[in-house]
């Protein structure tokens, strides 16, 4: 599967879909279980993307700054 | 008087002569404390003029100038403190035109005459308005404040830009704002001067930079409030054209509530604080992980129900497929007891209720008196019961 590139808000948004779909009940058996599956899958990548994401704060490398005057 | 030496008094200081004959010589020292004591006493004044030749080094205590007439050729040489001229935080450059309040001063050690600065405004306040106006006019009627072009947020990006002056305040809440609700938040910090007359092109070549680095979805533009000239940059049309042609949508956090530098009007977003910029662009980190509890609670929910409808389906069909049977059953027999009844209404019994007779012998129904024999015993069925009975003769 390509789930792996998949964005959070992409992984999300499919998650959301397959509940709607679900929701709406013209589903079968097997595709209801498909989508259930499927949307295990989505959860897992989310919540692992949140779980693994560090916070950084990175100071852009080239200073866009000329030799100002020191108060 | 007696002795060599006369004295003025100026009030401030002695300057001293010495007598030759009836003449009163000064030395020049003596000459340049004697103008520099009358000089002082001249009032402190507002001229107005143009910089030129502005000198500022680190390593002079003093900032030097020429002030000059915009129309005339009449200049003077002003000089103030660096500190203080540093703490003035004008960011002043040759040719522009200023108001400085000053006094007449003479430096005694060379006897000339400069403008003592204690303050310097930028003259034209007004101008700047009108300007600003006339700029926001045309950038309007261009488009680029139409609600059409504003661009939505990323509800989670991968990178949040921050373009920030150095005045740290404005970096550090951002900062503190997005990490706070958003604590995985990944950002790009570019500080650049935010005031003076590079500081447009320095914010807006920021800009440009923190955009083109990989992942940054969206870019904060922050400033602290300042006086109007203080974020006079933010209003220069070289910055707002960087804003609207910026790849990534950006959110203006610049100046206090009641700020409108025009950049404000061609980011995407407006915030009026730092927290109301990180509210803008990234999520509450906890209520997103609850949505996503929730979203998979509704997914369980979902395909449960989709499962519950398909079995009770399955069981009213069942039903419907039992009782189908039983009914089938006894329309069958219903069928058959017809069908017996039929079949009795057929049978010779009815015959011999109208007086014949079934014969039987070992060998069955007696058919033609040739298949019997004599002394042959045979069985005689009447509607009601039967007798045995001896063949006497064979007639056949």
């Amino acid at each position: 599967m390509t789930e792996e590139r998949l964005t959070f808000e992409q992984a999300e948004d499919e998650l959301r879909k397959i509940v709607e779909r679900l929701e709406s009940g013209d589903v079968g058996i097997d595709e209801a279980i498909a989508l259930w599956e499927h949307g295990e899958a989505l959860y897992v990548i989310c919540r692992e993307r949140l779980d693994s994401a560090e916070g950084k704060v990175e100071e852009l490398a080239e200073r866009v700054q000329a030799a100002k005057p020191s108060a | 008087v007696p002795g060599t030496t006369w004295t003025y008094d100026l009030g401030v200081a002695k300057v001293e002569a010495i007598e030759h004959g009836d003449r009163k010589v000064f030395s020049v020292a003596a000459f340049n404390r004697g103008l520099a004591d009358w000089v002082r006493r001249l009032p402190t004044v507002w001229v107005e003029g143009e910089i030129s030749e502005l000198r500022r080094q680190e390593r002079w205590q003093t900032v030097f100038f020429t002030l000059k007439d915009v129309d005339s050729d009449a200049c003077v040489e002003a000089a103030l403190p660096r500190r203080r001229f540093d703490a003035l935080r004008l960011d002043l450059a040759n040719g522009e035109r200023v108001h400085v309040y000053g006094r007449a001063e003479v430096w005694p050690q060379k006897g000339e005459l400069r403008l003592q600065v204690l303050s310097i405004e930028r003259f034209g306040l007004g101008a700047h308005l009108a300007a600003l106006e006339r700029l926001k006019q045309k950038l309007a009627a261009e488009g680029l404040f139409a609600a059409e072009r504003k661009r939505s947020l990323p509800r989670l990006p991968r990178r949040v830009g921050l373009v920030t002056g150095n005045d740290a305040a404005a970096k550090r809440d951002v900062i503190a704002s997005v990490t706070a609700r958003f604590p995985p938040a990944r950002l790009l910090v570019a500080e650049t001067r935010v005031q003076g007359p590079h500081a447009a092109a320095e914010i807006a070549r920021a800009l440009q930079g923190v955009a083109a680095q990989p992942g940054v979805d969206v870019i904060v533009l922050a400033r602290g409030g300042g006086s109007f000239e203080d974020l006079l940059p933010f209003s220069d049309e070289r910055l707002v054209r960087a804003v609207v042609a910026c790849p990534v949508p950006v959110v203006s956090a610049v100046g206090h509530e009641q700020d409108t530098p025009l950049c404000d009007l061609a980011a995407d977003v407006r915030a009026s604080t730092p927290t109301a910029a990180a509210r803008l662009v990234v999520p509450d980190f906890a209520e997103l992980g609850e949505a996503l509890e929730r979203r998979r609670a509704a997914l369980r929910r979902g395909s449960r129900a989709v499962l519950d409808r398909r079995r009770e389906r399955l069981e009213r069909d069942a039903e419907r497929l039992r009782r189908g049977g039983r009914l089938l059953l006894e329309r069958r027999r219903t069928a058959l007891e017809q069908s017996a009844g039929r079949l009795r209404a057929l049978s010779p019994r009815a015959t011999l209720t109208r007086g014949y007779a079934i014969v039987r012998s070992d060998s069955g129904v007696v058919r033609e008196a040739a298949a019997l024999s004599t002394g042959e015993r045979v069985n005689v069925e009447l509607a009601k019961g039967g007798f045995a009975a001896n063949v006497d003769e064979v007639r056949p």
